[in-house]
């Protein structure tokens, strides 16, 4: 973590909240994003179309799939994983319209992968309401090899793609959904920092 | 700033109300490239002193050769226009900025709308050609109060084919924010130049459907006023001047011989924007660049279009 300085391409996730001026809602959730979607179910319901997808995902804490089907079976479509979900996502993209709003909750790797399926169809980044669910595992591009490890929960992790020892920083690519990683040990190799979980 | 002498190569006159001036540079070296959408100020000499206009470059950006630049005559405004109409003749002298855009497309829009009213057509036939080139999506939409003011009606035609859609508000034809902003696939971005009640008709109508606010583009430039004189004082520079009835107070600073920053002089941008010290009455703002809430403060103030009703005010500068 990065302290007295802030990273401006950090991403700040906030709480779903209902765009009150929209022509439809699109929500897309996965595991434990499906406590965001219950918090929005309880504020005021949007007159406008309202459709869901929800991915299970076998690390969430609750089955909030079953829950969300019981409360409003009509909007929303569960599918069994993220990849199945974000293939139906991008099928259905065309049949909407501007004025539609983007809700996405989950991980913060889907919350990126669901951003670039947008991006395809014009939606930016800023038309999109994120909230970061259940954990704050990373994605950490390698400077050196290029190689992206996933689900990173230490300051310091082996890069998958060339086994060096990255620092990861706060600095995040929006295109690629990751944190830069950095050899930590350049300068003198083999000297360490302490490795802490700082992503849990 | 540095600027580029220009005389003028040709003169048209495209409808009543609207003559269109080639401008070539002085020295016959080429102009600085730019993108469609850009526009240029023009200091015009009117009797002795220095106007300011900003107008839309409406020629090709892969143009350099010339610059072309349309003008509406506006009768009730500080002459400005009625120069330009009446004074400006093939081989007159003037010096404009560089060019500056504040009204660029998209790169991230996937189809663009194009909404025009009347003179606010100007900029788009710079943006039709770069859209034309890119091959990106777009629709334009125009409209004007009767078909002897349509002016580029068939130059638009041709650049743009059934991309273009007219809309003459004498024949009773105007057009429907809501139905044309409804159903525009994601990634649709929208633009609109034109009088201040259709700009903002369209804003309200594309924020109530849900359009996200970076996908709502607008320009308006604001014309000087005419407006009662008031005395300025320059804290930084230690000068105290008089704004006459007809100048603007940025071109007044600049009389004074005061290098006052400046960009777009239509209240757009917000380069000209000063700090307010002391206001012994009130300010009159007529930019769009300052939001409500700094506007009712009193503690800032756009020169190039502003004016107080005041005895004396203090600006740091």
């Amino acid at each position: 973590m990065e302290r007295q300085y802030w990273i401006r391409s950090k991403p700040v996730y906030t709480s779903l909240l209902w765009h009150e001026k929209a022509t439809a809602h699109l929500v897309i959730a996965e595991g434990d994003g499906g406590m965001a979607v219950l918090k929005l179910l309880q504020q005021k319901y949007p007159t406008q179309v309202v459709r869901g997808f929800y991915a299970k995902s076998s690390d969430s804490l609750k089955n909030y799939a079953d829950i969300i089907s019981s409360l409003i079976p009509d909007e929303f479509t569960v599918f069994a994983n993220a990849n199945d979900a974000l293939k139906s996502l991008k099928n259905s993209l065309a049949e909407y319209h501007m004025g539609t709003r983007f809700y996405v909750a989950g991980s913060e790797a889907f919350i990126w992968q669901v951003a670039k399926e947008l991006y395809d169809f014009g939606v930016q980044d800023d038309d999109i309401e994120k909230e970061l669910c259940g954990t704050l595992a990373r994605s950490v591009y390698c400077v050196h090899c290029k190689a992206i490890t996933h689900n990173v929960h230490h300051n310091i992790v082996n890069c998958t793609g060339c086994q060096r020892k990255l620092f990861v920083r706060d600095h995040f690519s929006r295109r690629l959904g990751a944190y830069m990683g950095l050899m930590v040990d350049a300068e003198q190799p083999g000297d360490i920092p302490t490795i802490n979980e700082v992503y849990p | 700033m540095s600027h580029l002498n220009v005389k003028v190569a040709a003169i048209e006159q495209v409808t009543e109300y609207v003559k269109h001036f080639t401008l070539v540079s002085e020295n016959g070296e080429k102009l600085p490239s730019f993108s469609g959408g850009s526009h240029v100020v023009l200091a015009l000499n009117i009797k002795g002193r220095i106007h300011r206009n900003p107008y839309s470059l409406m020629s090709s950006p892969l143009n350099t050769e010339n610059y072309g630049v349309s003008v509406r005559k506006q009768e009730l405004s500080r002459g400005g226009s009625v120069f330009m109409h009446e004074q400006i003749e093939v081989g007159s002298r003037f010096q404009i900025t560089y060019p500056v855009n504040l009204f660029s497309l998209s790169k991230l829009s996937h189809k663009n709308i194009l909404i025009a009213g009347g003179i606010g057509i100007t900029p788009f036939l710079s943006q039709i050609v770069d859209l034309n080139r890119t091959q990106t999506d777009y629709e334009l939409h125009y409209a004007y109060r009767s078909p002897e003011h349509g002016a580029f009606r068939e130059e638009i035609q041709e650049m743009c084919g059934d991309r273009s859609h007219f809309y003459v508000a004498s024949d009773g034809q105007l057009i429907d924010f809501n139905d044309l902003l409804s159903e525009q696939p994601l990634g649709t971005h929208v633009y609109v130049c034109g009088p201040e009640p259709m700009v903002n008709a369209m804003i309200a109508a594309a924020r109530e459907l849900g359009w996200p606010e970076k996908h709502i583009h607008n320009e308006q430039f604001t014309a000087p006023q005419i407006g009662e004189s008031f005395k300025v004082k320059l804290a930084i520079s230690n000068i105290e001047l008089e704004v006459p009835t007809d100048m603007s107070m940025l071109e007044a600073i600049e009389e004074a011989g005061v290098d006052a920053p400046f960009l777009c002089r239509g209240g757009a941008c917000g380069r000209c924007e000063l700090e307010v010290v002391a206001c012994d009455g009130s300010i009159i703002h007529h930019d769009n660049y300052l939001t409500d809430a700094e506007k009712n403060s009193g503690k800032k103030i756009m020169p190039c279009v502003s004016r107080a009703k005041c005895q004396n005010i203090v600006v740091n500068l």
